[in-house]
């Protein structure tokens, strides 16, 4: 069904190539001490992974969300940080595509290509995660700016990254609240009067990368920021975004648990109990014929969310679906490949316990299960509706 | 500056032992399902060659002698900075040994425009025969310099650093020459850019077959090889362990000392 092309093939093998080589190797220099991999950043910058999706015209290699997906599950295999220091800028690149003006992507497609802009996604707030339309950040027109204000947390990439895409509200007595919204481009490559990243929020997993407390206070916004040139489009924007973000999110469930069930099977053909490698023992194969399954399972639900996509088909249903089933997975099987490496899957001398602390964020981030099965239901309700 | 890098694409050396199989009556590796990537010190040619053309300006050509198949690997050379790539199809070339090869590579490469150095990995990476260079310069009547790690251009020539037992010698050569290359810490093969991956796939691949090189059977076919292959199988690897019987350590280190002499292992 995914018979991926030569050039699919070689982005994907190069990219495995670069996590064998580059991020694996080095990956407990920063992980344990959450410190910033600026050197591996700098490495995709340079092979290009910043542009992946980006179309051509505007720099990017222009590349399918099959691939994307691909790409993401490789990286996590290795270090699911990685893949995060991609995800939300890619989603940002993608609402620009999408939406923005020709002059919009002009003036940012290219250097969020290159990596020289590095951005990110501004949506969650102290009051407002799951329920988006209620937030409370303001974006007030003032000439030929905006002036926002407010506060917003949980926001990857935004100490180290240099831009964001902010959401917030230009007419809070909208008759929908989230008609109210707007979306808009916001660079911080050199300090920015007002726009401060309060403190970094410490984390179970997904350790090293950046998320962070950020307020604006009075941050003026040039008016020609605003996607697409209308105001009230934000939510819109933002939620197709988000469908390619649950792609993402579900391609690195797929690659955790992967690097999970590889080292499990590694070990337990090594490891001896009861005289035998416990690898041959019936309870360690069936943890290990049903963690193959699921994420065979889960990458097929992944692929053909990312197989319509590149269709223009509508896939908010199954990209929920795909996030949904991908990160339970994930979940379940980082657990059991523990269970196979006993006591020492609980260690930090094997990578185990990193998959099982980074798996959870999976089941949360990008709207979490909650919010997946209530966005399946309510399409699968529309699609059979009496 | 033109280079003319020779790669040969192999079944990947990293499978496991256990995946690598012989086929007895091609008397060939199976290829199984093993990947097949560029052998790794052409990988080292070929960065070599890249880098030079990065301080001097000028062309990197790569040119290999295989089956369709091998285009994958001329895509990964065109990816990494070079720029041709030329493929010599194999299917009327019987090359199983060295000459052959290299009978076939020099005269892809008399068809170049003139070239300033020709590089050859030190060996191929399954065979490992490592003579395809030192025959290549002798077909084209180039001075040779094996086992280089690196080089630059001195004055007309070239000033190469040759890999010697335990140190290194550093010989000038005349252009054009031909060396092949030894990996060390300056030559680790790049990783190819995510755009130059797509532009490769692009790129125009130049097929010769061995009548365009003027190669005849008695030149490429299966009489011209010398070489016969008797018989290719994996050596059994058996391993013993026997615990030296002794009271103390001193009794032990005798007998495990008359043990090694009785085996000539000292
Ligand atoms: C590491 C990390 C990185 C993140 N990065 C970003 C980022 O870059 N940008 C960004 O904008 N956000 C980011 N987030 C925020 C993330 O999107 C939110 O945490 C997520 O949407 C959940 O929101 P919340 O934490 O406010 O939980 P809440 O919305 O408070 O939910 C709490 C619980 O209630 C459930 N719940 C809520 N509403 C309902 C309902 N109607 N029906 C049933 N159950 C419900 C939820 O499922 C959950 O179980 C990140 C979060 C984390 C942990
Ligand atoms: C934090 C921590 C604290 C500990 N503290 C102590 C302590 O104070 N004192 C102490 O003595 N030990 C201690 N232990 C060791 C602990 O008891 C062992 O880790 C545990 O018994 C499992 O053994 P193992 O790790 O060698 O796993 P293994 O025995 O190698 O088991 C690996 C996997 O194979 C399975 N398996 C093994 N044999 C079979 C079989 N016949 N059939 C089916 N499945 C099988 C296991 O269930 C497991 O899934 C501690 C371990 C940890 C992680």
């Amino acid at each position: 069904m995914f018979e991926l092309t030569a050039e699919q093939k070689e982005i994907l093998a190069v990219v495995r190539e670069f996590a064998e080589r580059e991020i694996k190797p080095v990956v407990k220099e920063y992980e344990p001490y959450d410190r910033y991999p600026q050197p591996i950043v700098d490495r995709m910058k340079e092979l290009g992974l910043f542009g992946l999706t980006i179309p051509e015209e505007y720099g990017g290699a222009g590349l399918d969300h099959v691939t994307y997906a691909l790409v993401f599950e490789e990286l996590s295999a290795a270090w699911m940080s990685i893949a995060g220091v991609l995800g939300t800028h890619s989603i940002m690149a993608y609402v620009i595509a999408a939406y923005g003006t020709e002059e919009q992507k002009r003036r940012f497609l290219p250097r969020m290509a290159t990596g020289e802009l590095r951005g990110g996604l501004a949506l969650t707030e102290p009051e407002a995660g799951s329920d988006v339309a209620n937030i409370q950040t303001r974006a007030v027109r003032d000439g030929d700016a905006y002036v926002i204000n407010g506060t917003k947390t949980f926001i990857t990439n935004s100490r180290h990254g240099t831009g964001l895409l902010v959401l917030a509200k230009t007419n809070p007595n909208a008759e929908r609240p989230s008609r109210g919204m707007s979306a808009f481009i916001f660079e911080h490559v050199d300090d920015v009067p007002g726009f401060t990243v309060r403190r970094d929020i410490h984390k179970l997993g997904y350790r090293g990368l950046d998320t962070c407390e950020i307020t604006f206070e009075n941050v003026r916004v040039p008016a020609e920021n605003l996607v697409g040139g209308v105001e009230g489009q934000g939510f819109k924007h933002v939620m197709s975004g988000l469908e390619v973000g649950r792609i993402n999110v579900a391609a690195r469930a797929v690659g955790v648990a992967r690097a999970a069930f590889e080292d499990a099977i590694r070990y337990a053909q090594q490891r001896v109990t009861f005289g035998k490698p416990i690898a041959h023992h019936q309870a360690i194969q069936q943890l290990l014929a049903d963690a193959y399954t699921q994420i065979e399972a889960a990458r097929h639900l992944v692929l053909h969310a990312a197989a319509k996509k590149d269709r223009g088909e509508r896939v908010d249903l199954e990209a929920g679906v795909a996030k949904l089933f991908a990160s339970e997975m994930c979940g379940r099987v980082t657990l059991d490949m523990m269970r196979v490496l006993g006591g020492y899957g609980y260690t930090t001398d094997f990578n185990l316990e990193r998959y099982y602390r980074d798996a959870p964020l999976m089941i949360i981030g990008e709207g979490t299960n909650e919010i997946q099965r209530i966005v399946i239901a309510n399409r699968l309700l529309e699609k059979y509706a009496l | 500056m033109h280079i003319a890098v020779c790669i040969k694409q192999i079944l990947d050396p990293e499978i496991s032992p256990r995946a690598f199989k012989i086929d007895p009556v091609r008397k060939a590796a199976d290829p199984g399902t093993a990947s097949l990537v560029i052998g790794p010190f052409d990988l080292n040619a070929l960065e070599v060659a890249i880098q030079l053309k990065e301080r001097h300006g000028g062309q990197v050509t790569a040119l290999t002698l295989g089956s369709d198949k091998a285009k994958e690997a001329l895509r990964r050379a065109l990816a990494m900075g070079a720029d041709q790539a030329v493929l010599i199809d194999e299917t009327q070339v019987s090359a199983k040994e060295p000459s052959v090869t290299a009978r076939v590579l020099a005269a892809a490469i008399r068809k170049l425009d003139p070239v300033d150095l020709v590089l050859t990995g030190r060996q191929s990476g399954e065979w490992d025969f490592g003579q395809v260079g030192a025959l290549l310069a002798e077909e084209l009547g180039m001075p040779f310099v094996p086992f280089v790690p690196r080089l630059d251009v001195a004055g007309n020539g070239l000033r190469l650093e040759r890999e010697a037992d335990g140190g290194v010698v550093v010989v000038e050569a005349p252009r054009p020459c031909v060396a092949s290359v030894t990996n060390a810490n300056d030559n680790v093969p790049r990783l190819p850019k995510v755009k130059d991956i797509m532009m490769a796939n692009r790129k125009p691949i130049t097929v010769y077959g061995p009548g365009e090189l003027g190669l005849g059977a008695a030149e490429v076919g299966d009489e011209a090889n010398r070489l016969e292959v008797l018989d290719l199988f994996i050596p059994e690897v058996k391993s013993e362990c026997e615990f030296i019987e002794g009271e103390d350590g001193a009794e032990k280190g005798a007998n495990l000392a008359r043990k090694l002499v009785e085996r000539k292992v000292i």
